[in-house]
Protein backbone atom coordinates (compact mmCIF):
# COMPACT_ATOMS: atom_id res chain seq x y z
CA UNK A 1 0.00 0.00 0.00
CA UNK A 2 1.12 3.22 -1.07
CA UNK A 3 0.28 6.21 1.11
CA UNK A 4 -0.97 10.14 0.01
CA UNK A 5 1.62 11.89 -1.43
CA UNK A 6 3.61 14.80 1.05
CA UNK A 7 6.35 15.89 -1.34
CA UNK A 8 4.45 17.91 -3.67
CA UNK A 9 5.29 16.88 -7.65
CA UNK A 10 6.67 19.40 -9.52
CA UNK A 11 6.45 17.75 -13.11
CA UNK A 12 5.16 14.29 -14.49
CA UNK A 13 6.82 12.58 -17.15
CA UNK A 14 4.29 10.75 -19.89
CA UNK A 15 5.27 7.01 -20.86
CA UNK A 16 3.17 6.88 -23.78
CA UNK A 17 3.05 4.34 -26.51
CA UNK A 18 4.48 6.22 -29.40
CA UNK A 19 3.47 3.34 -32.29
CA UNK A 20 -0.17 4.18 -31.06
CA UNK A 21 -2.07 6.23 -33.11
CA UNK A 22 -4.24 7.39 -30.72
CA UNK A 23 -1.43 7.60 -27.71
CA UNK A 24 -0.06 10.26 -29.87
CA UNK A 25 -2.97 12.29 -30.68
CA UNK A 26 -3.86 12.34 -27.34
CA UNK A 27 -0.25 13.58 -26.76
CA UNK A 28 -1.02 16.26 -29.42
CA UNK A 29 -4.06 17.51 -27.43
CA UNK A 30 -2.31 17.86 -23.79
CA UNK A 31 0.87 19.31 -24.99
CA UNK A 32 0.14 22.51 -25.68
CA UNK A 33 -3.06 22.90 -22.85
CA UNK A 34 -1.97 25.81 -20.10
CA UNK A 35 -0.66 23.13 -16.97
CA UNK A 36 -0.33 23.60 -13.22
CA UNK A 37 2.57 21.77 -14.10
CA UNK A 38 4.66 20.34 -17.04
CA UNK A 39 4.51 17.63 -18.35
CA UNK A 40 7.32 15.59 -20.53
CA UNK A 41 6.22 12.60 -23.33
CA UNK A 42 8.78 10.54 -23.90
CA UNK A 43 8.09 7.58 -25.94
CA UNK A 44 7.07 4.07 -23.70
CA UNK A 45 10.58 1.40 -23.72
CA UNK A 46 12.46 4.09 -25.53
CA UNK A 47 16.59 4.24 -24.88
CA UNK A 48 15.79 7.42 -22.88
CA UNK A 49 12.75 6.17 -20.63
CA UNK A 50 15.01 3.23 -20.02
CA UNK A 51 17.98 4.72 -18.81
CA UNK A 52 15.54 7.48 -16.82
CA UNK A 53 13.51 4.52 -15.05
CA UNK A 54 15.67 1.57 -14.84
CA UNK A 55 13.26 -0.22 -12.28
CA UNK A 56 10.12 -0.01 -15.30
CA UNK A 57 9.39 -2.51 -16.89
CA UNK A 58 9.06 -1.74 -19.97
CA UNK A 59 6.50 -4.43 -21.16
CA UNK A 60 4.44 -2.98 -18.82
CA UNK A 61 4.82 0.63 -19.83
CA UNK A 62 4.07 -0.23 -23.22
CA UNK A 63 0.40 -1.95 -22.46
CA UNK A 64 -0.58 0.91 -20.07
CA UNK A 65 -0.04 4.75 -20.08
CA UNK A 66 2.42 5.55 -17.20
CA UNK A 67 2.46 8.77 -15.93
CA UNK A 68 5.63 9.03 -13.07
CA UNK A 69 6.46 12.41 -11.25
CA UNK A 70 9.59 14.17 -10.29
CA UNK A 71 9.53 11.82 -6.89
CA UNK A 72 9.20 8.73 -8.46
CA UNK A 73 5.68 7.87 -7.91
CA UNK A 74 4.08 6.07 -10.54
CA UNK A 75 0.53 6.08 -12.13
CA UNK A 76 -0.90 3.15 -14.49
CA UNK A 77 -3.53 3.41 -16.88
CA UNK A 78 -6.63 4.74 -15.86
CA UNK A 79 -4.85 6.71 -13.27
CA UNK A 80 -2.43 7.88 -15.46
CA UNK A 81 -4.89 9.58 -17.81
CA UNK A 82 -6.56 11.23 -14.32
CA UNK A 83 -3.14 12.39 -13.41
CA UNK A 84 -2.81 14.06 -16.71
CA UNK A 85 -5.71 15.74 -16.65
CA UNK A 86 -5.10 17.32 -13.35
CA UNK A 87 -1.87 18.62 -14.79
CA UNK A 88 -3.88 20.80 -17.08
CA UNK A 89 -5.32 24.33 -15.53
CA UNK A 90 -8.54 23.58 -17.86
CA UNK A 91 -9.50 20.31 -16.53
CA UNK A 92 -8.09 19.99 -12.80
CA UNK A 93 -11.87 20.01 -11.24
CA UNK A 94 -12.92 17.56 -13.87
CA UNK A 95 -10.31 15.11 -12.92
CA UNK A 96 -10.92 15.62 -9.39
CA UNK A 97 -14.04 14.77 -9.96
CA UNK A 98 -13.66 11.52 -11.84
CA UNK A 99 -11.56 10.18 -8.78
CA UNK A 100 -14.13 10.51 -6.36
CA UNK A 101 -15.45 7.24 -5.14
CA UNK A 102 -18.84 7.31 -6.60
CA UNK A 103 -17.17 7.76 -10.47
CA UNK A 104 -14.09 6.00 -10.08
CA UNK A 105 -14.69 2.92 -11.14
CA UNK A 106 -17.40 3.88 -14.18
CA UNK A 107 -13.98 6.07 -15.22
CA UNK A 108 -11.61 3.19 -14.42
CA UNK A 109 -13.39 0.95 -16.90
CA UNK A 110 -13.96 3.38 -19.64
CA UNK A 111 -10.53 4.15 -20.06
CA UNK A 112 -9.77 0.32 -19.57
CA UNK A 113 -11.93 -0.33 -22.51
CA UNK A 114 -10.73 2.72 -24.88
CA UNK A 115 -6.71 1.64 -23.93
CA UNK A 116 -7.61 -2.15 -24.88
CA UNK A 117 -9.24 -1.31 -28.19
CA UNK A 118 -6.53 1.58 -29.06
CA UNK A 119 -5.51 0.43 -32.14
CA UNK A 120 -9.36 0.33 -33.36
CA UNK A 121 -10.16 3.47 -32.44
CA UNK A 122 -6.86 5.29 -33.16
CA UNK A 123 -8.57 7.07 -36.46
CA UNK A 124 -11.55 7.62 -34.65
CA UNK A 125 -9.58 9.49 -31.63
CA UNK A 126 -7.44 11.39 -33.81
CA UNK A 127 -10.28 13.11 -35.42
CA UNK A 128 -11.87 14.00 -32.19
CA UNK A 129 -9.16 15.15 -30.16
CA UNK A 130 -7.29 17.08 -33.10
CA UNK A 131 -10.40 18.70 -33.67
CA UNK A 132 -9.96 20.97 -30.66
CA UNK A 133 -6.70 22.29 -32.27
CA UNK B 1 -33.24 77.75 -3.33
CA UNK B 2 -35.92 76.24 -4.94
CA UNK B 3 -36.97 72.65 -4.30
CA UNK B 4 -35.52 71.38 -7.59
CA UNK B 5 -31.77 72.60 -6.35
CA UNK B 6 -32.66 70.88 -2.71
CA UNK B 7 -33.63 67.70 -3.59
CA UNK B 8 -29.97 67.45 -6.18
CA UNK B 9 -27.41 68.25 -3.37
CA UNK B 10 -29.64 65.57 -1.14
CA UNK B 11 -29.49 63.17 -3.44
CA UNK B 12 -25.56 63.90 -3.93
CA UNK B 13 -24.82 64.10 0.09
CA UNK B 14 -27.06 60.52 0.56
CA UNK B 15 -25.33 58.83 -2.60
CA UNK B 16 -21.85 59.73 -1.94
CA UNK B 17 -21.85 58.61 1.96
CA UNK B 18 -23.47 55.39 0.75
CA UNK B 19 -21.24 54.98 -1.90
CA UNK B 20 -18.01 55.75 1.12
CA UNK B 21 -20.01 53.44 3.24
CA UNK B 22 -20.13 50.56 1.11
CA UNK B 23 -16.27 50.81 -0.45
CA UNK B 24 -15.00 51.73 3.11
CA UNK B 25 -16.97 48.09 4.11
CA UNK B 26 -15.20 46.37 0.96
CA UNK B 27 -12.23 47.84 1.76
CA UNK B 28 -12.07 46.51 5.33
CA UNK B 29 -13.35 43.27 4.66
CA UNK B 30 -11.74 42.35 1.50
CA UNK B 31 -8.03 42.42 2.90
CA UNK B 32 -8.79 38.89 4.69
CA UNK B 33 -9.57 37.69 1.18
CA UNK B 34 -6.91 38.56 -0.77
CA UNK B 35 -4.21 38.08 1.87
CA UNK B 36 -4.89 34.32 2.05
CA UNK B 37 -5.43 34.63 -2.11
CA UNK B 38 -2.09 36.24 -2.32
CA UNK B 39 -0.05 33.62 0.10
CA UNK B 40 0.30 36.07 3.14
CA UNK B 41 1.80 38.36 0.28
CA UNK B 42 0.27 41.93 1.95
CA UNK B 43 1.78 44.50 -0.09
CA UNK B 44 0.34 42.84 -2.68
CA UNK B 45 -2.92 41.89 -1.18
CA UNK B 46 -3.11 46.36 -0.10
CA UNK B 47 -2.55 47.19 -3.28
CA UNK B 48 -4.96 44.58 -5.02
CA UNK B 49 -7.23 45.70 -2.84
CA UNK B 50 -6.71 49.91 -2.91
CA UNK B 51 -6.77 49.34 -6.92
CA UNK B 52 -10.59 47.82 -6.62
CA UNK B 53 -11.86 50.27 -4.43
CA UNK B 54 -10.84 52.98 -7.07
CA UNK B 55 -12.57 51.12 -9.32
CA UNK B 56 -15.22 50.90 -7.30
CA UNK B 57 -15.69 54.94 -6.48
CA UNK B 58 -14.95 55.68 -10.20
CA UNK B 59 -17.59 53.46 -11.55
CA UNK B 60 -20.41 54.29 -8.35
CA UNK B 61 -19.65 57.96 -8.21
CA UNK B 62 -19.70 57.77 -12.59
CA UNK B 63 -23.39 56.47 -11.80
CA UNK B 64 -24.46 58.87 -9.39
CA UNK B 65 -23.40 61.82 -11.41
CA UNK B 66 -25.14 60.59 -15.09
CA UNK B 67 -28.24 60.08 -13.20
CA UNK B 68 -28.60 63.22 -11.19
CA UNK B 69 -30.91 64.84 -13.69
CA UNK B 70 -34.36 65.08 -13.01
CA UNK B 71 -36.35 65.79 -15.48
CA UNK B 72 -39.31 66.65 -14.74
CA UNK B 73 -40.25 69.87 -11.92
CA UNK B 74 -40.63 69.05 -8.61
CA UNK B 75 -42.94 71.01 -6.14
CA UNK B 76 -43.30 71.14 -2.28
CA UNK B 77 -41.72 68.64 -0.26
CA UNK B 78 -43.81 65.86 -0.85
CA UNK B 79 -42.16 65.48 -4.49
CA UNK B 80 -39.19 66.21 -3.50
CA UNK B 81 -39.34 63.04 -1.38
CA UNK B 82 -40.12 60.75 -4.09
CA UNK B 83 -37.96 61.52 -6.51
CA UNK B 84 -35.11 61.61 -4.20
CA UNK B 85 -36.43 57.99 -3.12
CA UNK B 86 -36.27 56.91 -6.66
CA UNK B 87 -33.01 58.09 -7.13
CA UNK B 88 -31.61 56.74 -3.89
CA UNK B 89 -32.92 53.83 -4.58
CA UNK B 90 -32.03 52.98 -7.76
CA UNK B 91 -28.30 54.11 -6.24
CA UNK B 92 -28.39 51.09 -3.92
CA UNK B 93 -29.62 48.69 -6.19
CA UNK B 94 -26.29 49.51 -8.08
CA UNK B 95 -24.72 49.35 -5.36
CA UNK B 96 -25.67 45.68 -4.28
CA UNK B 97 -25.13 44.64 -7.28
CA UNK B 98 -21.55 45.99 -7.87
CA UNK B 99 -20.94 44.66 -3.88
CA UNK B 100 -21.97 41.24 -5.08
CA UNK B 101 -20.00 41.25 -8.20
CA UNK B 102 -17.09 42.05 -6.22
CA UNK B 103 -17.24 39.53 -4.16
CA UNK B 104 -18.05 37.26 -6.79
CA UNK B 105 -14.42 38.51 -8.00
CA UNK B 106 -12.78 37.64 -4.63
CA UNK B 107 -14.15 34.45 -4.38
CA UNK B 108 -13.01 33.57 -8.22
CA UNK B 109 -9.68 34.40 -7.41
CA UNK B 110 -9.83 32.75 -3.94
CA UNK B 111 -11.11 29.45 -5.52
CA UNK B 112 -8.56 29.07 -8.47
CA UNK B 113 -5.80 29.30 -5.81
CA UNK B 114 -7.28 26.59 -3.99
CA UNK B 115 -7.79 24.51 -6.74
CA UNK B 116 -3.47 25.37 -8.10
CA UNK B 117 -2.84 23.65 -4.82
CA UNK B 118 -5.20 20.39 -4.82
CA UNK B 119 -3.09 17.46 -4.16
CA UNK B 120 -3.28 14.60 -6.32
CA UNK B 121 -6.81 12.60 -6.17
CA UNK B 122 -5.42 9.22 -6.35
CA UNK B 123 -2.62 7.55 -4.09
CA UNK B 124 -0.14 6.43 -6.91
CA UNK B 125 0.54 2.38 -7.83
CA UNK B 126 3.79 2.07 -6.94
CA UNK B 127 7.08 3.69 -6.69
CA UNK B 128 10.10 4.03 -8.78
CA UNK B 129 14.09 4.56 -8.96
CA UNK B 130 14.42 7.41 -10.96
CA UNK B 131 18.06 7.81 -12.45
CA UNK B 132 19.23 10.96 -12.92
CA UNK B 133 19.44 12.67 -16.61
CA UNK B 134 22.36 11.70 -18.59
CA UNK B 135 24.17 15.16 -20.36
CA UNK B 136 22.77 13.37 -23.89
CA UNK B 137 19.33 13.54 -22.12
CA UNK B 138 19.91 17.33 -20.87
CA UNK B 139 21.24 18.48 -24.19
CA UNK B 140 18.08 17.31 -26.12
CA UNK B 141 15.71 18.75 -23.73
CA UNK B 142 17.58 22.55 -23.97
CA UNK B 143 17.72 21.57 -27.88
CA UNK B 144 13.84 21.21 -27.86
CA UNK B 145 13.81 24.05 -25.86
CA UNK B 146 15.45 26.32 -28.21
CA UNK B 147 13.59 25.15 -31.34
CA UNK B 148 10.47 26.14 -29.25
CA UNK B 149 12.05 29.60 -28.19
CA UNK B 150 13.15 30.20 -32.24
CA UNK B 151 9.96 29.19 -33.77
CA UNK B 152 8.19 31.26 -31.69
CA UNK B 153 7.13 34.78 -33.63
Amino acid sequence: MTRRPSIRARELTVLYDDACALCRAARGWLEPQPAFLPLRFIAAASARARRLYPALDPADTLKDITVVDDAGRVYRGPKAWVMCLWATRAHRERAITLAQPSLWPLAKRFVAWVSTHRDQLGGVGSVVLGAGR
Amino acid sequence: MDVLVTTYLLYLALSIALTVWVARTLYRNGIVFLVDVFSGNLPLANSVNHLLVVGFYLINLGFVCLSLKLGYEVTGPRGSIEALASKVGTVLLVLGSMHFFNLYVFSRIRGSKALGDALPPLDPDSCTRVAAPKPEDVDRELWADAEEFRSMP
